[in-house]
């Protein structure tokens, strides 16, 4: 290596490629990704955080909860997330599109957070987790810097906001435990996490049925807009699809316009029907369609 | 090849400024195993220390990593670095100033980050735990430092280079840029969604293998000729194991994406990158071998430490694919592997070459013999140990994951030994490091005492010193 010129160029044009590659790449694929519009809801997907749960991810940020708790689903037979009933289907990419800090996580030594606000069949409420957050329970400590003790003055009502405690917790006669700011704005974070709404991408994986069954349709595109049809539609029969809206490698690319219109034309939105293609086994793979389902059905189906 | 020779004008005339960033090092290094033991001793019981909120787990772990990395790696990596360029070069390193700036402004930065950590700054990104308004301050100031390396590498007095040259150049050329790159697409303009986390994993990775492995393998390469006195073996795959490295290692990142919200062929593509980057592995093992045959605290250290790396590599590979990552995701696996790379590779390298490098640097001996012989033998089984507790609980901890009926409070428990031997673990080695600390003070005081430039042969040589 005599060159010194050469061997920058090599340095940076290396750095270059894993920059564009990774980074530019993953950009291009998921940076414009739009909200889905829903015909029957009249909504669109994700819904933004409410006012003081934004905030509230900046206290789960600083504090570093990360640290214990993901947030993302992973798909059945990869984990037990979905037995645990972390959540009904696996976390895609656009679940997250309105999050300023999305906070994956890398350990579990919490349970997932992804969609605590919507577990089944009974998700925690605000007070639930308040009391938790004071209480801790098992590995999780209790965070006593996000209360604040107080003392009730003579002849005034006990606070609206005071946490409701029992046995050894309860403070003494005249004092009440009042949740900050931090924890108010932190717990409504936690109750906001919710994906109630399936996308075409997030459908789950389908394994193919044996043969007899194969011919059944795969669900009819009847209601464009609507939540795709369950597991059971056969999305990876052999056969055609016969859904007008099956345009697979191009049609499944997010539309980036957010208009109601699009979402019922078979052009540019991903069509909610599972079609073989958008199921897996496009040449092309979309980013929600290859998160849905990396591995080809017949390995999945010896499992 | 006798240590009196080895003591050169070059090497007298940058002894302040590489002083400076070892000593810096080396306290940052005895700070993170502080913050290391609280984390670990958290770990084991989650009450301890919970109702400070400057120390919560979630936030001790990442002052921990922080000050472990930009702290003690960074600075004793850079010092190094420089070391290497300024012998190679045959010439004293220039813009010495620019270096001892670099370092007081370094160090100022990293101390930021981890004040800002324990306030509530953190990014919440594994290895990026640099709140946003110290990233401008450790780009600029590292860039002042590695000014002088790449001055050291362009006028060097002859025409070839070798295999440590090319790692401290390409640690020294590259991070800035890594930095400058995250700054900007997660901070200063963040992407959107799920591209943040892919962002981050990417600096992760890339902040490893392009800054950390380089550093400990630039010291490697030029430590372990000089004392095993033989021509390297398989020499000349050395540039093709360094490419392999620049060019495949950024790109191995995605494995710890497996299974999330991202595109499929990020982790795929890590698959296939961590298969080839074994080439790389390879390489530095052949070139290598000769560390674990030879004699001398130092090559000790780095004899673990490439041992480490080795193993490391192939772990990486093994748990980058989908049936091995369904068991170690997620969990204290993913910590153990953490370990491994940072704390058994690069940090024993490195504490290797401060061992090589201060007598060399000074012209004065190690203060104690004794005390160094302590500190490997501390460090290598409390890392043995902490990687293997590590290890353990993170089997029971996969086991009981994968089973719905087991609540993630009673994982914790079932865990508990094992937690409690690595604290145990975290302790003996904040002890070692101490030694160290302790060593390395010594012998300071033993460089300012007496400023006449004084040989080695005044003072029996440590057993770190002598090749």
């Amino acid at each position: 290596m005599k060159s010194n010129f050469a061997f920058f160029i090599g340095l940076f044009g290396a750095l270059l490629i894993s920059w564009a590659g990774i980074v530019l790449g993953s950009n291009a694929q998921l940076g414009s990704l739009a909200p889905y519009y829903d015909d029957t809801d009249q909504t669109t997907y994700p819904t933004w955080m409410a006012g003081n749960a934004a905030r509230g991810q900046l206290v789960y940020k600083d504090l570093g909860c990360a640290a214990c708790h993901t947030q993302q689903v992973r798909r059945p037979g990869f984990g037990s997330d979905q037995d645990r009933g972390w959540g009904d289907r696996q976390s895609v990419a656009r679940d997250y599109i309105y999050q300023p800090f999305p906070q994956l996580g890398s350990q579990r030594l919490g349970p997932d957070l992804a969609n605590l606000g919507d577990r089944k069949p009974t998700a925690p409420d605000a007070d639930d987790l308040l009391h938790l957050l004071y209480a801790g329970s098992g590995g999780m400590p209790s965070y006593h810097f996000l209360f604040e003790k107080r003392e009730i003055g003579a002849g005034a009502q006990p606070s609206q906001a005071a946490l409701n405690l029992t046995g050894s917790l309860k403070p003494e006669a005249g004092w009440e435990i009042v949740p900050t700011p931090r924890a108010e704005a932190l717990v409504s974070y936690l109750v906001n996490l919710k994906n109630p709404y399936t996308y075409p991408e997030a459908a789950p994986f389908a394994p193919p049925k044996p043969e007899g069954e194969a011919a059944k349709p795969a669900a009819p595109a009847a209601a464009p807009g609507a939540a795709p049809a369950p597991p059971a539609a056969g999305g990876n029969a052999p056969s055609p699809s016969p859904t007008p809206a099956a345009k697979p490698a191009e049609g499944i690319a997010p539309s980036p316009s957010p208009t109601p219109a699009a979402s019922s034309t078979a052009g540019g939105t991903p069509s909610p029907s599972p079609t073989p293609a958008a199921q897996g086994g496009s040449p092309a793979p979309s980013p929600a369609a290859a998160a849905a389902s990396p591995t080809p059905s017949p390995t999945e189906a010896k499992k | 090849m006798s240590t009196k020779a080895e003591y050169t004008s070059s090497d007298s005339a940058s002894s302040y400024p590489l002083l400076f960033l070892l000593v810096s090092g080396v306290s940052w290094l005895v700070l993170a195993g502080a913050l290391g033991l609280l984390a670990a001793l958290q770990l084991h019981n989650p009450a301890f220390f919970a109702h400070c909120p400057v120390f919560t787990y979630g936030r001790t772990t990442v002052m921990a990593e922080t000050s472990f990395v930009y702290g003690w790696l960074a600075n004793a990596g850079l010092a190094l670095a420089l070391f290497v360029m300024g012998r190679l070069a045959g010439e004293p390193l220039r813009a010495q100033n620019w270096v001892i700036g670099g370092t007081l402004f370094w160090n100022l930065g990293v101390t930021g980050a981890v004040i800002g950590v324990a306030v509530g700054d953190a990014t919440g990104y594994d290895l990026l735990g640099l709140p946003k308004y110290v990233q401008l301050v450790l780009f600029a100031s590292y860039s002042a430092i590695a000014v002088s390396g790449l001055l050291a590498w362009a006028g060097r007095l002859r025409q070839v280079s070798f295999a440590s040259h090319w790692y401290a150049a390409a640690a020294l050329f590259l991070f800035p840029w890594l930095l400058s790159i995250v700054h900007v697409m997660l901070f200063a303009s963040p992407a959107r969604g799920v591209v943040q986390p892919i962002i981050a994993g990417w600096y992760a990775q890339s902040a490893w293998t392009l800054w950390l492995a380089p550093l400990a393998l630039s010291v490697a390469y030029y430590v372990v000729p000089k004392v095993t006195g033989r021509v390297m073996p398989s020499y000349e795959f050395a540039s093709l194991g360094f490419w392999t490295l620049i060019f495949v290692g950024g790109l191995t990142g995605g494995r710890h994406l497996l299974g999330g919200p991202v595109p499929a062929w990020i982790p795929s593509l890590a698959v296939v990158s961590c298969a080839l980057l074994l080439f790389h592995t390879m390489v530095v093992f052949l070139n290598l071998r000769g560390a674990f045959t030879a004699n001398g605290a130092a090559v000790k250290f780095i004899s673990f430490g490439l041992l480490a790396y080795v193993v490391g590599a192939v772990v990486d590979a093994l748990t980058s694919f989908h049936g091995i990552a369904l068991h170690t995701q997620f969990t204290l696996f993913d910590v153990a592997q953490r370990q491994l790379a940072l704390y058994a590779a690069a940090s024993m390298i490195l504490i290797g070459g401060v061992y090589f490098a201060v007598p060399r640097i000074t012209g004065k001996a190690w203060f104690s013999g004794t005390l160094v012989t302590l500190h490997l033998a501390l460090t290598a089984g409390a890392i043995v140990v902490l990687i293997g507790s590590l290890v353990l609980a993170s089997v029971t901890q996969s086991q009981e994951l994968l089973d719905k009926n087991i609540p993630l409070g009673d994982i914790a428990s079932h865990m508990h030994v094992w937690l409690a031997f690595a604290a145990a673990a975290q302790a003996v080695l904040l002890l070692g490091n101490g030694l160290f600390l302790l060593n390395f003070y010594l012998t300071a005081c033993r460089i300012l005492n007496i400023s006449a430039p004084a040989w080695f042969n005044e003072q029996p040589a440590a057993e770190g010193t002598t090749p």
